[in-house]
C-alpha cells in the first residue's frame, strides 16, 4: 500500500514553464545549482555501485538496431558507411550483451528519443537525455529494486549533505525527503494502480502504460516514492521478462517519486531464452531480422539479468523541485522544438 | 516432335500454359509482367464455368410488404419516407463519416502510390471519407522524398486535408512487419505535418496482418534491378521473371502472426499512440472469425477483412482464383459482429455493399473502383462514383423500408435454392 498525504511538502507545478534562449539558460542561477547537485548525484551514483562492485562502462551512441521503446518515441537514423544505424534511445541490447564479460555494469548513457510534440507539456521529456543504466547478471527483480531504492537515497543523502544551500536556494525543503530516507519504500501492481486511478475517474486502460496524467496522480498523492510493479505484457519492450507463473504479466517495475514528479526508474528481469524473445519481437511488432546481431548472441547465450535505468535529469528535477525537465538540462531540446 | 507427344492427351488440357511455362519458367505464374503497375489486378468475377465465386453475390436483395420502420420514420417526418430519407452518415472505426464507404490501402506500385492516389486522395477528403494508406508505401517510397520534392505518403495526407471538412473522415496508415523497420507509424506520429490529424482525432493505424488477393503471402512489388540494389539490404529479391526481364520481384513477408501475437500487437498500438484509432487488416483466412474477435477483445477500433476477390496489386495468378475465402463466407462465419467491421473486395456498386452491411459489415473500402474512377476523371471521378453508390443504397435500402444502413440484417437477403430467410439460418449458414 502507497503512504498518502492531501497535502504534500513540495509538489510540481501544473503547467511547466516554456525554455530561456539558450544563452540566458546557460548563465541563470537556476542551472548553475542545478548542474552542481547533478554532479553530487553522479558521484554518489559512481560510489554507490562501484562500492558494490560495479564496473562503469562507456556506452555506444550508434548501432544498426536500438531499443525499439515505447509511447510514440522514436529513433533517429545515420547514414553509417551507407547502411541505416541508429542513435541509441536506450543501450538495453549492449548492457545484455556486456553481461557476457561483466557480471555487474553501468553506464551514465546519453539517449537521444524523438517524442511525440504533445510530451513537451509534460515537463518530464527531453529528446536528450541521460541515464544511470544498471545491469546486474543473475539478479532477479528484487535485487534490481533494492538496488534501485538503496541507489536514490544514497544519492538524496549525498546531495543534502554537499549542496544543501543550492537546494534551499531553488525552494526545496528537506523535510520533502524525510519518508524517503525513513523507511521503504511502497509497492503495488499495475492492476492496483489502474484500479486505484479508475476509482478516482480516471479512465486508464488496464493494459496499457499509466498514462501520464494518470502516473502524476498516482505520484502527487504519495509522501515517499513507490514501485509500480508487473506492467502488462503489451505495454513495454520484448526484453521485459514474462513472469512464466502468470502468463501477459512482466516481472518488472517503475519507481515512481513522489510529490508529482513522475517516474524515476524503469527495470525488469529481461529474457534470456532466444525463442522467447523472438516471440515477445513479434507480439510488439518487430521484425527479428533487424535484430541479428543481437539475436545471434542470444543463441549462442547471455546470462539471465535484471537492471533498470534511472533518468538523470528526472532525478536531478525530483532533486532539486524545479518544474520542468529542460531547466536541468544544460542544452535542453524539448519534444517538437527546434533549439540548437 | 512434340505436337506428335501431346496429341495423346485428353482434349482440354492445358498444353498452350504448359508451354509457355516449358518456355519462360516461373515468369508464368504471374500476370504478365508489362501490365505491372499500370492495371489493377484482384480476382474476377466468375471461376470461368459462369459460377459467381463469391456467393455474397448470389443473394438476393429481397423488401418486405409490412415495413415498421417505414412507420417510424413516417412519424419522425410527418410526411412519407422517400429514398432520400435514408440517413447513410455512418460511423467506421472510430471516425464520423456520411457514407458507408471508405479508401482502401493501394498498395506501393506505380498505379497505386502515383498522381492518382493523391487525387484520389483529395476526393476522399472531398467527400468526408476515411482514407486508409497502404503498407510499403514508405518502406519502398520513402518517407520525405528525394531532394525535398514531397513523398507519396506526405502527398497524400497533404491532399486529403485541403480538402477534408471539420470533423469528417480521418487518415489510417497501414504497417507491416517489414515496415516496422521505417518505423512508419512513429514518424507519421510525432510529424508536425500529421498534428491537424491527431488534434482533431482523424489519425488511425492499422496493423496489416494479410491481403485479400494474396492471403498467407507478404506484399509483392517489381523492380528494376538499380531498384531492387537500393533495397536488397531490407528486403528478399527474386529473379523469377524471366530470363529476358530487365526486373525482379521483391517479396516482403507477411509476419508470422499467432492469436498472442496479434493480441499484443494490438495492445502495443494503443499503449505507443494513444491518441490514435487502432484498426487491424486480415487476409480472408479460414479462421477469420477467430481472428476478428481476438482483435475487438483487444481493442481494435476496426477489424477490415480483405475479402478473397480483393487487391489492387500484382499477385501470382494462382492466387488470384484459387486461394482464400470469399467474402460472403467469411462474413458468415463471423456472424454477428463484436465491433466495427470493414470490408473490402471488389466492391464498386450498391447491391454487394448493401449485401455485405446486411451480413454485418459497417462500410465497404473501395480500392480497384477508387483506382479507375480517378483515373476517369482525376478531379471529380471518385465523388462520382461514391454518388452514384450513395444513390443505389438510398434506394435498395429505403427499398427494404429501413432508413440506416446499421439496421440492415440477414433477414434482408436471400439465396435462390436455399429458402434460407431466416436470420440466424443466414448468419450460420
Amino acid at each position: 500500500m502507497i503512504q498518502t498525504s492531501p497535502t504534500p511538502l513540495a509538489v510540481a507545478g501544473p503547467t511547466p514553464p516554456r525554455p530561456l534562449p539558450l544563452a540566458e539558460h546557460l548563465r541563470s542561477d537556476t542551472l548553475k545549482a542545478a548542474m552542481l547537485v547533478q554532479q553530487e548525484a553522479l558521484q554518489a551514483t559512481r560510489d554507490l555501485l562501484r562500492g558494490r562492485g560495479f564496473t562503469e562502462l562507456l556506452p555506444p551512441l550508434i548501432g544498426p538496431v536500438t531499443d525499439p521503446g515505447g509511447r510514440g518515441a522514436k529513433a533517429l537514423d545515420v547514414d553509417y558507411y551507407g547502411q541505416r544505424y541508429r542513435l541509441m534511445t536506450s543501450a538495453i541490447l549492449y548492457k545484455q550483451a556486456s553481461l557476457r564479460g561483466f557480471g555487474k555494469l553501468f553506464y551514465i548513457a546519453p539517449n537521444v528519443r524523438v517524442e511525440p510534440p504533445e510530451t513537451a507539456e509534460t515537463g518530464r521529456h527531453l529528446v536528450e537525455f541521460h541515464q544511470i543504466d544498471v545491469e546486474i547478471a543473475d539478479g532477479t527483480r528484487e535485487d534490481a529494486m533494492r538496488l534501485a531504492a538503496d541507489l536514490l537515497k544514497a544519492v538524496v543523502e549525498r546531495v543534502w549533505e554537499r549542496v544543501p544551500q543550492e537546494l534551499v536556494g531553488l525552494g526545496r525543503d528537506r523535510r520533502a525527503f524525510a519518508e524517503l530516507l525513513d523507511g521503504p519504500f511502497d509497492r503495488c501492481t499495475h492492476a492496483e494502480a489502474v484500479g486505484r486511478l479508475r476509482a478516482l475517474g480516471h479512465p486508464q486502460s488496464p493494459d496499457a502504460e499509466i498514462d501520464w496524467t494518470g502516473e502524476e496522480r498516482l505520484s502527487r498523492q504519495a509522501v515517499r516514492p513507490f514501485f509500480v510493479t508487473d506492467y502488462p505484457k503489451g505495454s513495454r519492450g520484448f526484453y521485459d521478462r514474462q513472469d512464466p507463473d502468470r502468463p501477459g504479466v512482466l516481472r518488472n517495475f517503475d519507481l515512481i517519486a513522489h510529490g508529482g514528479f513522475g517516474e524515476l526508474v524503469s527495470g525488469s528481469e529481461r529474457e534470456a531464452d532466444y525463442a522467447a524473445i523472438i516471440t515477445r519481437m513479434r507480439e510488439s511488432g518487430e521484425n527479428p531480422a533487424k535484430y541479428q546481431w543481437y539475436l545471434d548472441m542470444v543463441r549462442e547465450g547471455i546470462p539471465a539479468s535484471a537492471g533498470f535505468g534511472m533518468g538523470l535529469q528526472r532525478l536531478v528535477r525530483f532533486l532539486t523541485g524545479l518544474d520542468a525537465l529542460w531547466q536541468v538540462s544544460a542544452y535542453p531540446k524539448l519534444p517538437g522544438v527546434l533549439a540548437p | 516432335m512434340t505436337g506428335d507427344f501431346v496429341d495423346g492427351f485428353a482434349a482440354g488440357f492445358a498444353e498452350a500454359r504448359v508451354r509457355d511455362r516449358a518456355r519462360v519458367g516461373t515468369a508464368d505464374a504471374f500476370p504478365p509482367e508489362a501490365d505491372y503497375g499500370v492495371r489493377v489486378f484482384g480476382a474476377g468475377v466468375s471461376d470461368g464455368c459462369g459460377q459467381a465465386q463469391d456467393d455474397l453475390d448470389r443473394a438476393r436483395i429481397v423488401p418486405p410488404v409490412f415495413m415498421p420502420r417505414r412507420l417510424e420514420r413516417l412519424i419522425e417526418l410527418g410526411r412519407e419516407p422517400l429514398p432520400d430519407d435514408v440517413d447513410l452518415e455512418s460511423g467506421i472505426g472510430g471516425f464520423a463519416s456520411p457514407l458507408p464507404l471508405f479508401l482502401s490501402a493501394f498498395g506501393s506500385t506505380r498505379v497505386g502510390s502515383g498522381d492518382l492516389a493523391v487525387a484520389a486522395s483529395r476526393q476522399a477528403g472531398r467527400l468526408g471519407i476515411p482514407m486508409v494508406i497502404g503498407e510499403n508505401t514508405v518502406s519502398v517510397h520513402g518517407y520525405r522524398g528525394a531532394s525535398g520534392a514531397p513523398s507519396v505518403i506526405l502527398s497524400r495526407i497533404r491532399a486529403y486535408l485541403e480538402e477534408a471538412g471539420e470533423g469528417r473522415g480521418g487518415v489510417v496508415v497501414q504497417q507491416s512487419t517489414e515496415d516496422a523497420d521505417s518505423e512508419v507509424w512513429n514518424l507519421l506520429y510525432s510529424d508536425p505535418a500529421v498534428q491537424p490529424l491527431l488534434a482533431s482525432g482523424r489519425l488511425g493505424f492499422e496493423l496489416k496482418v494479410g491481403q485479400g488477393a494474396k492471403p498467407g503471402l507478404g506484399g509483392m512489388t517489381v523492380l528494376t534491378r538499380p531498384e531492387a540494389d537500393r533495397l536488397a539490404d531490407r528486403f528478399a529479391v527474386r529473379d523469377v521473371l524471366g530470363p529476358g526481364s530487365e526486373r525482379v520481384l521483391r517479396c516482403a513477408s507477411p509476419g508470422t502472426f499467432t492469436e498472442e501475437i496479434v493480441r499484443q500487437q494490438l495492445h502495443f498500438m494503443r499503449n505507443n499512440y494513444p491518441r490514435a484509432r487502432t484498426w487491424i487488416k486480415f487476409h480472408p483466412g479460414r479462421d477469420i472469425a477467430e481472428a476478428a474477435a481476438t482483435a475487438w477483445s483487444a481493442g481494435a477500433d476496426a477489424v477490415t477483412v480483405d475479402g478473397a476477390e480483393g487487391g489492387t496489386g500484382w499477385a501470382p495468378t494462382a492466387f488470384l482464383d484459387h486461394v482464400g475465402l470469399p467474402l460472403g463466407e467469411c462474413l458468415r462465419r463471423i456472424g454477428r459482429p463484436a465491433g466495427d467491421l470493414l470490408v473490402t473486395g471488389r466492391m464498386w456498386e450498391g447491391t454487394r455493399i448493401v449485401r455485405a452491411l446486411a451480413l454485418g459489415a459497417g462500410a465497404a473500402g473501395l480500392g480497384r473502383a477508387a483506382l479507375i474512377a480517378v483515373a476517369e476523371d482525376p478531379e471529380r471521378g471518385l465523388v462520382r462514383l461514391a454518388e452514384c453508390i450513395a444513390l443505389e443504397l438510398r434506394l435498395l435500402i429505403s427499398a427494404l423500408g429501413k432508413y440506416s444502413p446499421s439496421v440492415l440484417g440477414p433477414e434482408d437477403l436471400w439465396w435462390p435454392g436455399s429458402g434460407v430467410h431466416d436470420r440466424q439460418e443466414a448468419l450460420t449458414g
